[in-house]
């Protein structure tokens, strides 16, 4: 095809398919975005919003937004109800005919075909036809979205989350985890409390697999919330008089099975390729693995594809746009698009993975420049180690970092920053002599580990995909060179594609596995000949089990490191709630921040491995090739009104204004997400933009009619999918953040006959601002104070892209 | 509480872990799937799946001894139905129970049988001139009911076609079930006979999972069927005679025997569908629930032809709830049944059996298992359920249509 305008082919309209497509939009690459559903947005577009007074970060609503960013883009061609008929492959690109009999002729294709839950069904134990409360994670999604759930179970129902339904199942061929389904029940538990306080839920799960920030966080929350049952029912009785769902499970209490009664089961089903799928491999020359993905070696998807999302492999929203993104700059590369003005990047942090980043950034030709200490650095990069960071300044593309190095002050510019220092590693095993790390065992050669090892894993920390994943390595190994092995743990973390298939090589190798449930069911005493584990053993309940172990293996516990909030300051950017870089906002997430062109990679910001931060390095590449997620916008400072009082340079929440060269403020478009949080807080009202002024916006009030002001990325997509419309009696006005609202502009509504004023935006953690909701909460919460302001007259109301039911509830309840 | 202390290396951790895929009870994932299936459900008592698997698994076989949960478990393999690593629950508790230290768990009724079986050939302690002295007698009373002077029950008769292995009822409290048979036999036309040198349709070796002893005893039906020359050996309907004899046979005598196996529902589905056996269902006419004998469904897959011929001879068949693969044991399996101590104990692990027949509405039931037969009846009667309890086999005798 020519070379001057390559067309891509795009195979799925979910999110790793949009998120393809927006970022080739970003370089004006056609599209042709083939979907065979007759909407975009792919599974993620029917799932609810988990949202309790907080986001949960699940990504859900995203998918809303991509996809109405897609339908205003003219470089992508969408087409719905449309599958490929047939699809020839050459040296010169493909021709597919779509079955609507188009032809289209793309350079490159990216196959995006996602997943399909697994159907319960398959397993007849679960009944799950019998009762309509035995619902799948999906269907609990609707019920959630539909607002059903109280009509259908009253104020103070008993609910049971079932976990790995259709997942970890060597026997059907499954023999894989479906990564999502913990957390995804996890953020349902937190949801169902929020919505019904009085729920008792019990969540019943093989292995909890806590990874990442966010399901961190809910699983702290959930702790004495719901009850955490370890090991799974696999059936279900629906009583037909009572309608409850009996479910049989080990008491530990009483050393027996008991009966538990259930108004309602949710199936936490895993991930499965999509039906049809082999056929829509067969049609595209492609051989996927014998589970149907993407993910292993012995998949093949050919040299002119790139497939991401879930057809690669089971994954969470956020995994998938970032994959959708990594392809587009992947097809970018293969046909040399890439853009050659390689700006620097400047790598913050100690230790091996700032060091390992710099190093591959480098091999991809971006000059590097690492402050930090690396051993054995590779060539290439700058090494800053002895410098000390006084401050950073500017805009992506134009950053400097201000440092001092050996007395000297100096300044370093470069077009992007990575921050990854390295996490603190905690000395808690002190009260324990003797222990060996278990890096240190790691690296043993298998014949020269001690005979009797017990690994201690979640003991001393929480728990990494890492750590598990070089326990169970280096576990198998020493066992089959004939050691005697035993991994006592909390949980086994089966991270990626071949985790569990490890987990289940371990054991069949005779890896012994003790479970506990708390630590405080493990006590440790050693002696001279070695350790004494003494322990209650979760599947056996009213025993006490001892293991010796000549030695005893732990993990490095990792912390929170000052560095962490030194950086926090530098950058102007918050940490998380523990103390980790990175607020968990899906807006930024998976590598990215607030600020264009500041990123974040490694265990500084969350659980990461070794594939993760791959992963994320190509991430960040992908993301400096193809521009940021969102669009920034037409925002600029009229000189001629500006006072200088640099309000606006203070508020971006985007570090997006700087201070030129005359010492005035101004906006720099590329780092600029036209929040136009400076247009409302200028008191000059000096700064323009294509959207409307301030007075503008209040003069959208009309007499005795209600005014809301709906978030762009949130409660206005919300409006838009309201089944009956809006009440008559609305004005919507889309605004681009909630931090766009100010105390004046409510009141001038107000003032203008409004007579009902209802701000609306993102969830709190959820706006890609930071502080919208808060700045709206606080300036209705100050209207609304005004003594003589009738209850109810003004208000903000969150609701999500996802949310229309609760939106047009919030709308139309007087 | 007592501390236990692991032993990996432990008589029945070897025996266990060493297994291949599916019998590696290392592999348990600890999911607790089977916890949830066992058929004593929530009844008091019994066994905890998952923890003798992994008593099982970590070595502490005393501990599992103690437990008592060996001769409580059912080996009706519900829970590991579902086992996602394909742990078979039968294999584990047969081979704890075979431990030596659990000898005396063994019911004194098994052990008496075994004895017998292993002495005289026959659990009941039937010796081989009683065998003769019955077949003979119970043959002059067929020739009545079939009223053909040529009719008989033959025994010891070489070059047969059919060689029937009958349940030890049928030579003592159920003579009449042997005749119901022998029209099935006569009416199929072919040549058949039975033996006077073994008797017994049933393993008990397997009940107390000594692999000698189970051995012997199949070898003590295949050796004599082999000299008769037979080419199918039919076996009354008997669950665990059925798994071991068909399903798991060359496992058991460590080679292929020298004859096919089937049950005889199976043999009688076969001829009726040739169109040699007719039956009349207006003999039966009544809907029938079907239960599926553990050994029989489950664990060898013989679902379909209990049902095919129940639905010949009746107003049609009505499933359990569940049934087929998450069918629930009758609640006299692995041995139980034949522990004449046991009534209390069955009649726990049958309730489950009880409700769902209850939950039918129906007045009739049938399965393909004497020993199920018999617990069925006694839960029929225990909990009031008026239903009456039928062999598969004895239905489709009661209706065969017999072309004077
Ligand atoms: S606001 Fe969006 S990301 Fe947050 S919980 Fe709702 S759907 Fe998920
Ligand atoms: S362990 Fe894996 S497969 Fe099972 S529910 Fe959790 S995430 Fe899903
Ligand atoms: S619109 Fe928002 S991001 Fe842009 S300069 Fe103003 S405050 Fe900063
Ligand atoms: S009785 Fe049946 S279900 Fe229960 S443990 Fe034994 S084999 Fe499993
Ligand atoms: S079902 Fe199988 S894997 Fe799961 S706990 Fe039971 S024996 Fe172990």
């Amino acid at each position: 095809m020519k070379d001057t305008s390559p067309e891509i082919l795009i195979l799925g309209g979910g999110v790793a398919g949009m998120s393809a497509a927006l970022a080739l939009s970003h370089r004006d690459i056609l599209v042709h975005l083939v979907e065979k559903t007759d909407r975009l947005g792919g599974n993620a577009a029917s799932w609810a919003c988990m949202a309790t007074e907080v986001c949960q970060n699940c990504g859900a609503c995203l998918s809303q937004e991509m996809a109405d960013l897609i339908k205003k883009t003219a470089s992508i061609t969408t087409h719905l109800n449309t599958e490929i008929k047939t699809l020839e492959r050459s040296d010169q690109g493909m021709t597919a005919v779509l079955s609507g009999g188009q032809t289209i002729f793309a350079s490159k294709a990216i196959i995006a075909t996602g997943f399909s839950p697994f159907d319960a069904a398959r397993i007849p134990s679960y009944h799950s036809d019998a009762s309509e409360r035995i619902v799948t994670t999906a269907e609990l999604n609707t019920l959630i979205r539909e607002d059903r759930l109280s009509d259908m179970l009253g104020d103070s129902p008993k609910i049971a989350f079932l976990q790995c339904v259709g997942s970890r199942d060597r026997k059907a061929g499954r023999d894989y985890c479906s990564q999502v389904c913990c957390k995804v029940s996890m953020r349902h538990a937190k949801k169902l409390r929020h919505l019904m306080p009085d729920a008792d839920i019990s969540l019943f799960y093989m292995d909890l697999q806590i990874m990442g920030k966010e399901a961190r966080s809910a699983a702290r929350d959930l702790a004495g919330e719901i009850s955490l049952i370890q090991g799974v029912p696999a059936e279900i009785a629906a009583q037909k008089n009572t309608g409850k769902l009996t479910m049989v499970t080990e008491d530990p209490a009483t050393l027996a099975r008991k009966s538990m009664d259930f108004d309602l089961v949710v199936l936490s089903v895993g991930m499965v390729p999509p039906e049809k799928s082999q056929e829509t491999f067969e049609t595209l020359g492609m051989s996927p693995n014998p589970w149907g993905f993407f993910n292993t070696d012995t998949a093949d998807p050919g040299p002119d594809v790139v497939v991401a999302g879930c057809a690669k492999s089971p994954k969470d929203i956020l995994g998938a746009r970032q994959e959708g993104q990594i392809a587009a700059a992947t097809v970018l590369k293969a046909l040399n698009l890439t853009d050659d003005s390689n700006t620097g990047i400047a790598v913050l942090g100690d230790g091996p993975d700032a060091a390992a980043i710099a190093a591959t950034v480098s091999a991809q030709g971006y000059p590097s420049y690492l402050f930090g200490r690396g051993e054995d650095l590779a060539p290439g990069i700058e090494d800053l180690s002895a410098a000390r960071m006084l401050s950073v300044d500017g805009t992506v593309g134009n950053f400097s970092i201000f440092h001092e190095i050996n007395g000297r002050k100096t300044t370093l510019n470069c077009g992007a920053i990575i921050s990854a220092p390295a996490p603190e590693t905690l000395a808690h095993t002190k009260s324990v002599q003797g222990t060996v790390s278990l890096a240190n065992y790691a690296k043993m050669p298998p014949a020269d580990t001690p005979d009797n090892a017990v690994i201690l894993l979640d003991y001393f920390g929480p728990e990494t995909k890492a750590a598990a994943r070089q326990a169970l390595t280096a576990a198998k190994a020493a066992r089959d060179a004939g050691k005697t092995v035993t991994i006592v743990m909390n949980k086994m973390l089966v991270h990626g594609p071949t985790g569990q298939q490890l987990y289940d090589r371990a054991r069949k190798a005779g890896v012994c596995f003790l479970r506990y449930g708390d630590p405080e069911d493990v006590t440790i005493t050693s002696g001279d000949k070695g350790f004494v584990i003494t322990m209650q053993e979760t599947t056996l309940p009213g025993h006490t089990l001892a293991v010796d172990a000549k030695a005893l293996v732990v993990p490095d516990a990792i912390a929170a490191s000052p560095m962490f909030s030194e950086l926090s300051r530098l950058l102007h950017l918050g940490l998380d709630m523990e103390g980790f870089m990175q607020p968990a906002n899906v807006r930024h997430r998976l590598v990215q921040s607030q600020r264009s062109g500041i990123f974040f990679a490694g265990p500084c910001h969350d659980d990461i491995d070794a594939d993760d931060l791959n992963l994320e390095i190509q991430a960040i590449l992908a993301a400096l090739e193809t521009g940021p997620l969102e669009n920034g916008g037409n925002v600029s400072i009229n000189e001629k009104k500006c006072a200088k009082c640099l309000t606006c340079y203070r508020v971006c929440p985007h570090g997006a204004i700087i201070l030129n060269e005359k010492s005035r403020p101004q906006i720099e478009s590329a780092a600029c997400f036209a929040c136009q949080a400076c247009v409302s807080n200028c008191p000059a009202y000096a700064i323009e933009s294509s959207g409307m002024a301030n007075a503008e916006l209040a003069d959208q009030a009309e007499k005795g009619r209600t005014l809301v002001l709906a978030c762009e990325r949130s409660a206005a997509l919300a409006a838009g999918t309201v089944s009956d419309g809006l009440p008559d009696n609305t004005n919507l006005v889309s605004i681009p953040c909630a931090c766009r609202i100010s105390t004046d502009m409510i009141l001038k509504a107000l003032i203008n006959g409004a007579q009902r004023v209802i701000i609306s935006g993102c969830h709190d953690g959820n706006c890609r601002s930071g502080e919208g909701p808060a700045i709206a909460a606080e300036s209705v919460a100050r209207v609304a104070h005004l003594p003589g302001m009738e209850k109810g007259r003004v208000s903000w109301q969150p609701a999500a892209a996802n949310e229309p039911v609760l939106f047009s509830r919030i709308v139309s309840t007087p | 509480m007592t501390t236990l202390h692991m032993n990996k290396d432990s008589e029945l951790a070897r025996f266990l872990n060493k297994l291949g895929k599916g019998d590696n009870i290392a592999e348990c994932l600890t999911c607790g799937a089977c916890n949830s299936r066992c058929t004593w459900f929530d009844g008091q008592g019994g066994p905890m799946p998952r923890q003798m698997v992994r008593m099982a698994a970590l070595g502490l076989d005393d501990q599992l001894i103690k437990s008592g949960m060996l001769w409580d478990c059912l080996i009706c393999n519900r829970c590991t139905e579902v086992c996602p690593m394909g742990i078979t629950m039968d294999v584990v508790v047969r081979k704890a129970r075979s431990l030596a230290g659990a000898d005396d768990q063994i019911p004194v009724d098994v052990k008496k049988g075994i004895e017998n079986r292993l002495e005289l050939g026959d659990v009941n302690g039937l010796t081989k001139e009683d065998f003769v002295e019955t077949v003979e007698w119970v043959s002059e009373e067929f020739v009545d009911e079939v009223e053909d002077d040529g009719a008989e029950i033959p025994y010891d008769r070489a070059g047969s076609k059919f060689l029937y292995l009958p349940n030890p009822r049928e030579l003592g409290i159920n003579l009449l079930h042997l005749t119901a048979m022998a029209k099935l036999f006569y009416a199929t036309g072919e040549t058949w006979t039975m033996s006077s040198s073994h008797t017994d349709v049933t393993n008990w070796g397997y009940f107390v999972g000594k692999d000698d002893i189970a051995q012997r005893m199949a070898l003590m039906v295949v050796e004599p069927a082999e000299a008769l020359n037979i080419e199918t050996l039919v076996l009354s309907e008997c669950g665990h005679g059925y798994h071991v004899l068909k399903h798991i046979l060359p496992q058991v005598i460590g080679r292929e025997p020298k004859f096919t196996v089937m049950s005889i529902p199976e043999l009688v589905v076969e001829y009726a569908k040739k169109g040699v056996l007719k039956f009349d269902p207006s003999v039966h006419p009544y809907k029938i629930a079907y239960h599926d004998p553990c050994n029989i469904a489950r664990k060898s897959g013989g679902y379909d032809a209990p049902r095919q011929l129940l639905s010949l001879c009746c107003d049609g068949v009505v499933e359990l709830n569940p049934s087929r693969e998450d069918g629930v044991c009758c609640g006299g399996g692995g041995g139980i049944l034949q522990d004449s101590t046991s009534k209390e104990k069955r009649m726990i692990t049958g309730r489950p059996k009880a409700d769902q027949m209850k939950a039918t509405g129906l007045a009739h039931i049938a399965t393909a298992c004497l020993s199920c037969h018999r617990q069925l009846g006694e839960i029929s009667t225990h909990f009031e359920l008026g239903m009456k309890v039928d062999t598969v086999a004895s239905l489709a005798s009661a209706c065969l249509i017999l072309n004077k």
